[in-house]
């Protein structure tokens, strides 16, 4: 087993993350806001990572980078494209995965994954909010509840309400209607999440096949710990389990860091 | 150190020529000028005379998208007359163009004495009707239905009615264009140009036939400047010449030779549907992955004329008619079948066929890759383009999409795009350029 | 009324019950430039698919979001499986959208009897209706195929006669909204009409001349408000209707619509085939050529502003409301000149898009301010 030391960084919209992986293991972990600045957020996020796993910069062989954090080749070794990254920590974590998927803040993606745990096909929603962690957060301003209590109080709803609007413009507009209707509050929460995860779905489909006992459906990103979402996928996709890693955050940067470690030296 | 030898293409400055000329011909006082749909039967309104100064829309329409900032104004022009955002991006930039009275190659834009074309997607005649009425009516009008049906082999057979159809309204038109302008129709000069228009769209197929060679002599970017001559105006002499007895006879040099497009080729693409024609830098990208893009359905079978043979299962251009049309009527016929074998007219019927044919693109000119651009520009070509994205997959073809507008530069975003081909180069498992 | 929004509610168990009960064959159609003579001649019941107003996640890795999504919409009854008792489905072309959702029914749902008519589009030309009668003997052989059975001229005059029957009731109860008080409101207009193409003709007939019978001494409660046309591409927007018709009850302005432009309902049903004809065929032929065209058939002439301003006029329209499907192209193409000659002839229009993802509730309230203008407009003189 290769035992080098390497880090992977995945700069994302709100959050950049790095994760130091040794062995098999992810060692230590730095998450810092991603602000404006990408080269600093890189910059805080190794220095965090490794913090907590008590190492000096020394010790890191090789850096890899994903996300927006492309062009900064200062102290990158690699740029590893997302999907690939995405895939890769994926298969660390679950090596039967078939299908992966990642939902963030601002933006979805899936990607069809090989035997081998290549990248086959993919598909990505970077334009529109309503198919990311945007929505549910902009619904649960609408509803007045909590974010990190709306996935709970979806599943405590046996009674599914069609939501037509696929805008979050327009979903808030039908939200305040549903409200004004007396609609009961977990009702309105539990259409939310079925919604998104109609979405979500669809674009899980195109890069199907789907429905045979050999999917391993992975879900990672800030959305996979949203309960009431990962229920109404299940449901959409008709499979009885779908995979959550521990730390669905950092999958994509364990990910890099691997493929960093991998891929030797330029 | 490049693996194939490149060399610039020996005709691209007569090309450059010929077209500069052709656009700047249209604004010339006299003769009569008549504006048509690049799928129009060009060949018909060459009969009025030596002095007929064609107008096609669909090349005017992507020269103005090519240069964003004046598209962009006459986009503003037409939404602002009441046009939707979501209509074909080539009629907005036309209709722009009347409103502003500017035309994309200088001066006011030329008022059409007549308008002749033909109809199959929604809009064609739709183009024109309109387009008269913004420049206050009063323009004599004619659009020949060609939505007869699909061509063998995605048909048992070209039924008889069918091309009856289409003679009987050509013939007609024939009719209608002496009434309209008075003057005598010359049989002679109209089937002279039906047979050009059968030469130019044939020597185009054969010129993309010759890209299934390893390296591949022309890339999809210089196909696009070259193929712009057959949408132009089909039934010119001098075009069919060019094709025929210059680009034709340098193409097959060079694949004698083995001269490359992209000297550094190591893998090849094929698209899909129009390009971004404002953003046509993404073929540059794909270059510096040393990946070529050989051409598409679109670029060879807009107007190239090719017959699928289905026990091959392979495209290839469609044989010349044995003889010339000798009178009206023959060249109406001729005309009429030959049209409606055109590949992209094949997909508005189903999208299987189109599947048929891409597939056989794919496998014969030896494609890694295929990109489909979903068009919202143009819901003619993207019709169907979806299930043509699943039948290639189901084939074992890897094909990746984004979206984007042939015409609108507000649909398309460069960066995002280039993120996905380069991900989708990727999984080809070609190496990422050391300096992107 | 009941009878016929059980019709619209419950449309798959009544061809499912049909179906059963006859033994013969329930074909879909897509649009409605489809020769359902020819299919009744067949004894078959001819049954247009419309969707049901959900969001058709389901279509978008088969057609893209840029097309309209009542074609998306269609084509997800066919994903979902609701329609798996169709002996066959049958397109007409026009429009690129309805053609879209027909071809990937096709390939995704198949195999499954299907014929794609190669409906002209020059209907401005004498030339369409000779090929439009040899495409006709070839929809015949194909639904002999389908059937295994045979059909003469008198099969066809009994279908004719079938639909022109079930059109003629139609602009009869249509008429009736020409009155001051109209006795039908625009939601229900519109119901009953979309009502026809889920059942069998005679079914319908039956029922919609009770219907006419009853609108005879039938009154509404209800101040009519503005007279409002509506024009547009597809529509079967109950809903929508219902909820601006009801404005009135809250709100100090109010309205009826009296008439539609539509693809579901006059544009369909206004024209009947001509029965004194020896030859039906033909006949059936030169109706669906001069029919009330759809825009992408409405050309070189825009005959249609002609049709849009007859209407106007003997229905004596305060405002006209374009109801357009999003990102319908034909439709587009013609509005802002139809909006022109009304507004020219003194009528004001208003331009909504419909899309089965936006809540009809703002809709309404945009209606209501453009019902406002109406009355301000009064006010002047």
């Amino acid at each position: 087993m290769d035992q080098r030391i390497t880090a992977g960084i995945d700069c994302g919209s709100k959050t950049t993350k790095c994760v130091i992986v040794e062995g098999n293991d992810p060692i230590g972990i730095g998450l810092t806001s991603s602000g404006f600045d990408i080269k600093e957020a890189i910059n805080r996020s190794l220095n965090d990572a490794l913090c907590a796993s008590n190492m000096d910069r020394e010790c890191i062989e090789r850096i890899g980078v994903t996300g927006a954090g492309a062009g900064n080749t200062e102290i990158v070794d690699i740029e590893i494209n997302e999907i690939r990254a995405m895939g890769r920590g994926a298969v660390h974590f679950f090596p039967g995965a078939t299908t992966v998927v990642d939902v963030g803040a601002e933006m979805a993606r899936t990607a069809r994954l090989s035997k081998n745990g290549n990248v086959e096909d993919f598909a990505m929603n970077e334009k529109c909010a309503a198919g990311a962690g945007a929505f549910i957060e902009a619904m649960s301003r609408a509803l007045g509840v909590p974010l990190e209590d709306m996935g709970e109080l979806a599943n405590q709803s046996n009674n599914p309400i069609p939501m037509n609007a696929q805008c979050v413009i327009f979903a808030e507009s039908e939200v305040v209607g549903q409200i004004h209707a007396n609609t009961p509050v977990k009702d309105i929460c539990r259409a939310i999440h079925d919604a998104m995860a109609s979405r979500i779905a669809s674009m899980i489909r195109r890069v199907g096949p789907m429905g045979t006992s050999d999917d391993d459906i992975v879900v990672m990103g800030g959305v996979a710990l949203n309960t009431g979402f990962i229920e109404a996928l299940k449901r959409e996709l008709m499979v009885e389990r779908l995979r959550i890693p521990r730390h669905p955050l950092i999958v994509p940067a364990v990910g890099a860091a691997l493929i960093a470690r991998e891929e030797g030296s330029d | 150190m490049d693996r194939y030898p490149t060399e610039p293409i020996k005709c691209w400055d007569r090309a450059k020529k010929m077209r500069a000329d052709w656009y700047k011909d249209l604004t010339r006082r006299g003769g009569i000028r008549i504006m048509g749909s690049a799928w129009a039967f060009d060949a018909v309104p060459m009969g009025l005379g030596r002095d007929v100064r064609w107008m096609a829309g669909e090349p005017y329409g992507a020269s103005c998208a090519a240069r964003p900032e004046l598209s962009s104004r006459f986009m503003t022009a037409a939404e602002n007359f009441g046009f939707s955002r979501d209509i074909c991006a080539y009629m907005r930039n036309y209709w722009g163009s009347i409103l502003c009275n500017e035309y994309a190659f200088g001066g006011a834009f030329p008022k059409a004495d007549l308008a002749y074309t033909q109809h199959i997607c929604c809009s064609h005649a739709k183009w024109y009707q309109n387009a008269i009425a913004l420049e206050g009516g009063g323009i004599p009008f004619f659009a020949v239905d060609v939505g007869a049906g699909p061509y063998p082999p995605f048909a048992p057979e070209m039924y008889e009615h069918r091309i009856r159809y289409v003679t009987d309204q050509l013939l007609d038109s024939i009719d209608w264009l002496e009434e309209t302008t008075g003057r005598t129709f010359q049989d002679d000069l109209f089937v002279e140009a039906a047979w050009n228009d059968i030469r130019t769209t044939r020597a185009w197929a054969e010129i993309c036939h010759l890209n299934r060679a390893v390296p591949a002599p022309l890339d999809e970017k210089s196909l696009y400047s070259l193929y712009v001559f057959a949408a132009l105006q089909k039934s010119n002499g001098a075009f069919a010449d060019f094709y025929e007895k210059e680009l034709l006879v340098e193409v097959r040099d060079r694949v004698d030779r083995g001269i490359a497009a992209v000297g550094n080729e190591r893998a090849r693409v094929m698209t899909d549907t129009q390009p971004p024609w404002g953003s046509l830098s993404i073929y540059r990208h794909l270059e510096k992955w040393g990946v070529v893009s050989m051409g598409s359905l679109y670029t060879f079978g807009l107007e190239g004329m090719w017959l699928f043979d289905k026990d091959s299962q392979r495209l290839l251009p469609r044989p010349l008619p044995p003889e010339n049309p000798q009178s009206r009527e023959e060249a109406c016929r001729m005309l009429a079948d030959w049209h409606l074998s055109r590949p992209e007219y094949q997909h508005f019927y189903s999208p299987r066929y189109k599947t048929d044919m891409m597939d056989a693109i794919a496998r014969g000119w030896k494609v890694d890759g295929i990109i489909l651009h979903y068009n919202r520009g143009c819901e003619g070509l993207s019709m169907g383009i979806a299930e043509n994205r699943l039948g290639l997959i189901d084939r074992g073809h890897r094909v990746m999409t984004y979206e984007g507008n042939m015409g609108d530069q507000r649909e398309f975003d460069m960066q995002t795009t280039e993120k996905r081909i380069d991900i989708f180069l990727e999984s080809l498992g070609l190496p990422r350029p050391k300096d992107p | 009324m009941d009878q016929f929004e059980k019709w619209y509610a419950d449309r798959l168990d009544y061809q499912r019950e049909w179906k059963n009960k006859t033994g013969k064959e329930v074909v879909g159609y897509f649009c409605t430039y489809t020769p359902e003579e020819i299919l009744y001649a067949f004894d078959i019941l001819p049954v247009r698919i419309l969707g049901t107003h959900e969001p058709p996640n389901i279509s978008s890795s088969h057609i893209p979001g840029m097309f309209c999504p009542f074609s998306r919409d269609v084509l997800a009854q066919g994903l979902l499986g609701r329609y798996d008792h169709l002996d066959g489905i049958i397109l007409a072309q026009s429009c690129l959208h309805l053609r879209g959702a027909f071809s990937s029914w096709e390939i995704h749902r198949g195999p499954i009897w299907n014929h794609y008519l190669p409906m002209p589009n020059h209907v401005q030309s004498e030339r369409s209706i000779p090929f439009l009668v040899e495409e006709y003997k070839l929809l015949i052989e194909n639904l002999e195929r389908l059937t295994g059975r045979k059909i003469g001229d008198d099969d066809l005059q009994r279908g004719i006669i079938k639909k022109n029957n079930v059109r003629k009731v139609l602009r009869d109860i249509y008429q009736t909204r020409r009155t001051d008080n109209p006795p039908i409101t625009g939601a229900e207009s519109m119901g009953v009409a979309c009502a026809r193409f889920f059942t069998h003709a005679d079914d319908f007939l039956k029922e919609a001349t009770l219907l006419l019978e009853s609108l005879q001494t039938r009154r509404l409660k209800r101040d009519p408000g503005n007279r409002i046309m509506l024009v547009g591409s597809e529509s079967d927007d109950v809903e929508f209707l219902k909820m601006i018709e009801n404005l009135g009850e809250t709100a100090s302005v109010g309205c009826t619509v009296v008439v539609e432009d539509l693809c579901t309902t006059t544009r369909d049903f206004w024209d009947l085939v001509d029965t004194s004809s020896q030859d039906p065929l033909k006949a059936i032929a030169v109706r669906y050529v001069n029919r009330t065209p759809c825009p992408t058939k409405d050309w070189p002439q825009r005959l249609r502003i002609d049709t849009i301003m007859d209407l106007a006029r003997e229905y004596r329209v305060d405002g006209v409301i374009f109801a357009h499907q999003k990102f319908c192209d034909p439709h587009e193409n013609d509005m802002p000149f139809i909006r022109k000659r009304l507004e020219d002839n003194g009528i004001p229009t208003y331009f909504l898009e419909f899309d089965v993802t936006e809540p009809a509730g703002p809709l309404a309230t945009r209606v209501e301010a453009f019902l406002e203008t109406l009355d301000a407009t009064d006010d002047l003189f």
